[in-house]
C-alpha cells in the first residue's frame, strides 16, 4: 500500500481520493489517475488505451445542399432541404428530370451500387416461336403454364403473359382455380402469419 | 354544437336573410282573414312566399361592386338574372301567378360553363405540358368544377341574394340542391362578362377569380404501377433502361431501416425515393422519377394561351375587330404512356420498323 501523504502534495490520487474523499458517495468506482499528475510514479503497467472522443460530423453545418441567405445582421436564412425531398420546382426552363434534358454529359464516375441481380437480357424471340407458344397455350393451358413456357422457349414469364392470354370463360375459370387453391392455401396459416400479411398489405397502401 | 343546432344554422343561412323594407305587400292580402266571413283563407306557406320575393335592389348593386362588376353590367336587373337559377320559375308561378315568369341563368351558366371549360383547359395544358390526360382532366375540375363553383359563390357572398327552389330528382331531371344553384352563378357571371365586355376581359375575370386558388397536382396522382410506367416512358425517350440503385441506407437488420433508392438511366438520376424497404424506396423512386416529368411546369411570364390570339375588343370573337396578341405554338410533347389495357401499353418494341418483312402496321407491334 503506497504511503499517502497528502501534507507534501505529492500522492497516488486513486487510492487517496478513495481514502480521504468522505463526501463521495460510496458507490462511485475510484477513478484511474490522470496521466498529467502522475510526475513521481514510473508504472510499467500497460495503460488502457484512450482514444480521443468521438466528435460526429455536425449535419447541420457540413450539408451540400444547404443555401445560406443573410437576411439582417447577425440573421442567416439558412434553406436545408431534406435530401430525399422531390423537388417541387421544376420548370421547362429547367427542368427536374434527365428525360426533358438533352441527354449526355452528365457525371462521369463510379455510379452507386445496385441492389438486385441485373439479369442479362434474353435473346428475342424468333416469329416461329412466338406462334408456337401461342398455340401451345390456347391448347392446354392446364400443361402448358406461363411458367413452363417460359423455361421451355427460354424467355421471361411476364413476357409470355404478354404476348397470349386466355380469353372469356377459359381465363374465368383458371382464374377461379387459382383463387381456390390459393384461398386453401391461407386458411392453413396461423393467426399470426395472416395478421402479419394483412400488415404488410395496409403498409403498402401508404408507399 | 349539437346536430339539431347545426341543422337549424345550416337552414337558417340557406334562406334568405337580406332586409325586407323595400317590400310593400306584408303581410300579403291573401294570408289574411277575409272581413266578416268565416271561410279560412287559402293556404298560405310563409316560407315559400319569403323565398320568392326579389332581393333589395341595394343587394344587388352592393354585390356587383363587390366582384368588380359594378361598371361591366348596365343594370341590377342583369345580376339579378345571373343570381336566379331555372327551379325558381316554378315557385314564382306558385306564389305570383298574375306575374311575368322571372329571367333565369339557364342559358348565361350554359355559355359560362363552356367558356370555363375552354379558359381551364387551355390554362392547365400550357401550363404542364407533360402532364397526363386524367390528370389534366382533374384539374380542370377543381379548378372550374361545380364544387369550386359553388365555393366561390358562397366566398362572393351569393347565399342571400340566390333565387332557386330545392327540387328532387324526377323521370327527367336530376335533384336540384343548394350546390348546383349556387355554382350556376359564377358561370353566368362568366357569360356576363363576356357579353358586356370581351372574351379576353372574361379570361381575366376567370384568373382572377377562378386560377388564383391553389391546387395540389401532386396528390391527385397515384400510381398502380410506377415502375413499369417508368419503363416504358423511358423507352418512350429512348433513354437506357432504368436501374435502381443504393444511394444510402442505415440500420439494414434493425426494426427500423431507411433505404434511399435512385433511378439511374445510365449515368442520369431520374428519380430517389426512401422507405422502410428496399421495395418501397425503390417504388418511390419511380413515383418521384414520373412526378419530375409530368409536374413540369411552363413558368407564368413565359405562359401561350391560344385565346391570346382573339382581339381584346367588346362583342363576340367572331365580329371583334382590334389588335391581337402575340401568340407562338408551343411545340407538342409526348404524350404519356398508358396502362396497359389488355397488355397495349401504347409503345412499340424497338426495332419494330426496322423489321422489312411488315409492310401494314400490325396489332402485334403495339405489344410491348
Amino acid at each position: 500500500m503506497p504511503k499517502s501523504d497528502s501534507k507534501h502534495g505529492t500522492c497516488h490520487m486513486g487510492l487517496s481520493r478513495a481514502a480521504l474523499n468522505i463526501s463521495s458517495s460510496p458507490a462511485m468506482p475510484p477513478r484511474l489517475s490522470l496521466p498529467s499528475l502522475r510526475f513521481s510514479s514510473r508504472s510499467y503497467a500497460t495503460r488502457l488505451p484512450e482514444r480521443p472522443p468521438y466528435r460526429a460530423p455536425d449535419p447541420l453545418r457540413d450539408n451540400p445542399h444547404a443555401t445560406y441567405a443573410e437576411l439582417q445582421e447577425n440573421v442567416t436564412f439558412i434553406h436545408r432541404p431534406p435530401p430525399t425531398a422531390p423537388s417541387p420546382l421544376s420548370y421547362t426552363t429547367s427542368p427536374a428530370s434527365p428525360l426533358l434534358k438533352s441527354s449526355g454529359f452528365s457525371t462521369t464516375g463510379e455510379l452507386p451500387p445496385t441492389f438486385s441481380k441485373q439479369h442479362e437480357e434474353k435473346p428475342r424471340l424468333s416469329d416461329e416461336d412466338v406462334a408456337r407458344i401461342r398455340q401451345l397455350r390456347r391448347e392446354d393451358p392446364t400443361t402448358w403454364t406461363r411458367g413452363r413456357l417460359a423455361k421451355e422457349f427460354n424467355c421471361t414469364p411476364w413476357f409470355v403473359g404478354k404476348i397470349t392470354s386466355l380469353k372469356g370463360p377459359d381465363r374465368r375459370k383458371a382464374k377461379e382455380t387459382a383463387e381456390e387453391e390459393h384461398a386453401a392455401n391461407r386458411a392453413k396459416w396461423g393467426e399470426r402469419k395472416s395478421l402479419s400479411v394483412d400488415i404488410r398489405k395496409k403498409r403498402k397502401e401508404f408507399w | 354544437m349539437g346536430y339539431a343546432q347545426r341543422k337549424v344554422a345550416n337552414t337558417a343561412s340557406k334562406l334568405a336573410h337580406v332586409s325586407s323594407s323595400h317590400l310593400r305587400a306584408l303581410p300579403p292580402k291573401h294570408s289574411l282573414l277575409p272581413a266578416g266571413k268565416a271561410a279560412p283563407p287559402a293556404v298560405f306557406d310563409a316560407q315559400a312566399w319569403a323565398a320568392s320575393q326579389p332581393p333589395p335592389r341595394s343587394t344587388l348593386a352592393a354585390f356587383a361592386h363587390r366582384i368588380g362588376l359594378g361598371k361591366v353590367v348596365p343594370s341590377v336587373d342583369v345580376i339579378e338574372q345571373a343570381c336566379t337559377h331555372p327551379s325558381f320559375v316554378h315557385l314564382h308561378n306558385q306564389q305570383h301567378p298574375d306575374q311575368p315568369l322571372p329571367a333565369t341563368n339557364a342559358s348565361l351558366a350554359t355559355l359560362g360553363n363552356s367558356l370555363l371549360g375552354l379558359f381551364a383547359t387551355e390554362f392547365v395544358n400550357s401550363s404542364y405540358p407533360h402532364l397526363p390526360t386524367r390528370v389534366m382532366k382533374a384539374a380542370v375540375s377543381a379548378h372550374v368544377g361545380p364544387t369550386t363553383c359553388a365555393n366561390l359563390a358562397r366566398e362572393m357572398g351569393v347565399t342571400p341574394i340566390l333565387r332557386w327552389h330545392r327540387t328532387p330528382a324526377n323521370l327527367t331531371q336530376g335533384a336540384v340542391l343548394h350546390i348546383d344553384a349556387l355554382a350556376s352563378v359564377p358561370r353566368a357571371l362568366t357569360a356576363l362578362v363576356y357579353q358586356y365586355r370581351s372574351l379576353r376581359s372574361a379570361r381575366r375575370f376567370v384568373e382572377k377569380f377562378f386560377f388564383s386558388r391553389e391546387v395540389d397536382l401532386r396528390s391527385m396522382m397515384k400510381f398502380r404501377d410506377p415502375k413499369q410506367t417508368l419503363l416504358a416512358t423511358v423507352q418512350k425517350f429512348g433513354r437506357e433502361r432504368p436501374i435502381s440503385r443504393l444511394l444510402k441506407e442505415t440500420g439494414r437488420l434493425s426494426n427500423s431501416p431507411v433505404f434511399v433508392v435512385g433511378i439511374f438511366s445510365g449515368a442520369d438520376k431520374l428519380g430517389e425515393g426512401f422507405g422502410s424497404s428496399l421495395k418501397m424506396a425503390e417504388y418511390r423512386a419511380a413515383e418521384d422519377s414520373l412526378l419530375r416529368l409530368y409536374l413540369t411546369r411552363q413558368p407564368p411570364h413565359l405562359l401561350q394561351l391560344p385565346t391570346s390570339t382573339f382581339p381584346d375588343a367588346p362583342g363576340n370573337v367572331f365580329e371583334a375587330t382590334g389588335a391581337e396578341s402575340a401568340y407562338s405554338p408551343v411545340s407538342l410533347g409526348d404524350s404519356e404512356v398508358l396502362y396497359g389495357s389488355a397488355g397495349r401499353a401504347g409503345v412499340r418494341t424497338p426495332g419494330a420498323r426496322s423489321r422489312a418483312a411488315e409492310a401494314e402496321d400490325d396489332l402485334e407491334d403495339y405489344v410491348l
